[in-house]
């Protein structure tokens, strides 16, 4: 075990060099000049090449990647082009409000998720499954910002359940001291259970709208795996030594735990980019809200931060996973060694 | 005509009401005559909710929402089915070459596993902003994101298929490389293939209006449903629901009505 763990390990250096370089290509080769779009059309001549200075771009490129790469070794990302807050700072500063939208979407997509895949999958050919089938295509075909959309005009205009879609608490709430940047975990952390029960009620629509959205990865493999797992040979056995209905389920649960937490796992990481839209319709303030309005303002140095955050998230994420399955499932253990 | 009606049944109905819906709103423009032109705007007649005058209502400067929802459909599938294309053209020959146990072979995959690290939605609206806001930079994103997925696709369903006899026996027969993948290859992927690139298409139609809702890509004047629902956005909150709905419920229908056809085109070759 110790010696697969080692193998993925040691591929992490070699990855987060091309994934870091990868950062830099995508945001410096570009065929259009970024200058022309940050100065605007009637920029002067000397504005643009002052522009150019700032941004370090009137240097060959070559010479603008091995600088890159050494601030990048002494851990710096460089600093936004606008306010020259420090790229890492402001990662730092939003990752935990989205580390959290993640969390609470996860959870109620894998629930949801269960529920209506074992329903399904429970009822096998019945009109339960069909049904499931229907709203599972129905989930899928609606897109999250749309979705979300819906939300806002049902729960909060027409039935006045939620509060307002404009951020993590309401415009008079006092947020909480900051430690960690996520309001939750601030706020359990500080003992302030009044300010965790109004984050709570905001972080109901974003995460409900994700979760009922990624419910479909989870419901279509669910329904899958348990489908085939019920079928399969132990729990045909299993049956034909009495034991009851719901015993077998939880057997065929047991089955069902790597494709979930492959499914979990690659969300998770997806999800810190994915998510930026629905952070931006409701006005969440995380990482990825952050990202697109760098991306929009084209703040160079901000937007490769966060292509190699993201790129290594994912990363890091997929290797934990590969060594979480090793040790879960032995066929693949025996295979790998 | 009677003919063709006999033939409708239980099995072919929802392919042929998506392929209708799809239709709708490729050819929508020519389909309809528009009482309102979807390109002029109506400025007293701002906000006028659903009903007589205006089906689907208006939006906030005046802009008639049902055609505009009708014409968004030929440039959104349009971007959506071209880009989808162009990623298949593209990642056919990557997949097969990735379906060789060569050195190379390994190389492609490893390139595109890195490439799958980074969050491609984000990519997208990277590549669409520092390139050039136009909709040839979004179709050029939206190949970008599926090359990937459609050459591991390729490259696992042709690993398959060439451990099969049928194929052995080619080869043992002196069958040329070119009429092995033509003639054998090809034929038996080709359902998967056209099921993912429906499915790909839908989860483009997505992508392309995201990219319009965040205010790139295609934007107003040019209506497209993504601008329309971040048109509508800010009103959702105070009861004005018509202008998002009307073209989010257009992107759920197209994407359904892909997903359909994808559903089905699996289920008929799997029956071969």
């Amino acid at each position: 075990m110790l010696k697969i763990i080692f193998k993925k390990l040691i591929f992490i250096p070699i990855a987060s060099f091309f994934v870091s370089s990868l950062a830099f290509i995508v945001v410096n080769l570009t065929p259009g000049d970024p200058v022309e779009v940050i100065a605007g059309g009637i920029a002067t001549e000397e504005t643009k090449q002052a522009i150019r200075v700032e941004l370090g771009l009137d240097k060959s490129v070559t010479e603008r990647y091995i600088n890159y790469l050494t601030e990048l070794l002494d851990g710096n990302l460089g600093s936004s082009f606008y306010n020259k807050i420090p790229v890492l700072d402001s990662i730092n500063k939003y990752l935990f409000d989205t580390f959290e939208l993640i969390i609470m979407s996860l959870f109620i997509a894998v629930v949801l998720g269960f529920f209506i895949g074992g329903l399904g999958a429970y009822f096998r050919g019945k009109l339960p499954d069909k049904l499931t089938n229907i709203i599972l295509s129905v989930i899928q075909s609606v897109p999250d910002f749309f979705l979300g959309l819906l939300l806002i005009y049902f729960l909060f205009y027409k039935f006045e359940l939620v509060p307002a879609p404009i951020g993590r608490i309401g415009l008079s709430d006092i947020p909480p001291e900051e430690i960690s940047g996520g309001l939750l975990i601030d706020s359990m952390l500080a003992g302030n259970w009044e300010t965790f029960k109004i984050g709570l009620k905001h972080a109901l629509l974003p995460s409900v709208t994700l979760g009922i959205f990624y419910s479909s990865y989870f419901g279509r493999t669910a329904r899958n795996v348990l489908g085939k797992s019920l079928n399969s040979k132990q729990v045909e056995f299993a049956k034909s030594l009495g034991l009851s209905k719901f015993r077998m389920f939880i057997y065929a649960l047991v089955d069902a735990r790597t494709p979930i937490l492959t499914y979990v796992a690659i969300l998770f990481a997806g999800l810190f980019g994915a998510c930026a839209i629905i952070e931006t319709v409701f006005a969440w303030n995380g990482i990825g809200q952050w990202a697109i309005t760098k991306i929009l303002m084209l703040d160079i140095p901000a937007i490769q931060g966060f292509i190699l955050f993201a790129g290594l998230i994912t990363l890091f994420t997929y290797t934990f996973l590969d060594i979480l399955i090793t040790y879960l499932d032995p066929r693949i253990r025996k295979k790998t060694l | 005509m009677k003919k063709y009606i006999n033939k409708i049944n239980k099995n072919n109905l929802p392919v042929i009401v998506s392929t209708l819906i799809l239709i709708n709103f490729s050819f929508g423009a020519f389909l309809y005559n528009f009482t309102h032109d979807p390109y002029t705007t109506d400025i007293i007649q701002r906000l006028t909710p659903p009903g007589e005058g205006f089906i689907f209502g208006t939006d906030e400067v005046g802009f008639d929402i049902f055609s505009r929802t009708i014409v968004a459909g030929k440039i959104d599938l349009f971007i959506s089915l071209s880009g989808t294309f162009a990623a298949l053209i593209i990642g056919l020959p990557l997949g097969l070459m990735a379906s060789d146990k060569t050195k190379n072979a390994e190389r492609i995959m490893k390139v595109l596993d890195m490439f799958q690290a980074f969050p491609l939605l984000v990519l997208a609206i990277v590549i669409v902003t520092m390139w050039g806001n136009n909709i040839r930079n979004v179709i050029f994103a939206i190949i970008l994101i599926n090359v990937p997925r459609f050459t591991r696709l390729i490259r696992s369903e042709a690993l398959t298929v060439r451990e099969s006899r049928f194929i052995e026996v080619a080869i043992a027969m002196g069958a040329s490389k070119t009429r092995i993948i033509s003639k054998h290859l090809l034929p038996n992927i080709l359902g998967t293939l056209l099921a993912q690139a429906s499915i790909t298409t839908a989860h483009s139609i997505v992508v392309v209006a995201a990219l319009s809702f965040i205010g790139i890509g295609v934007v107003p004047p040019e209506a497209s449903w993504g601008s329309m629902i971040r048109a509508g956005s800010q009103y959702m909150m105070t009861g004005q629901w018509w202008m998002s709905v009307f073209p989010g419920l257009a992107i759920f229908f197209s994407v359904l009505s892909f997903n359909t056809i994808s559903q089905y085109i699996l289920r008929k070759y799997e029956q071969i």
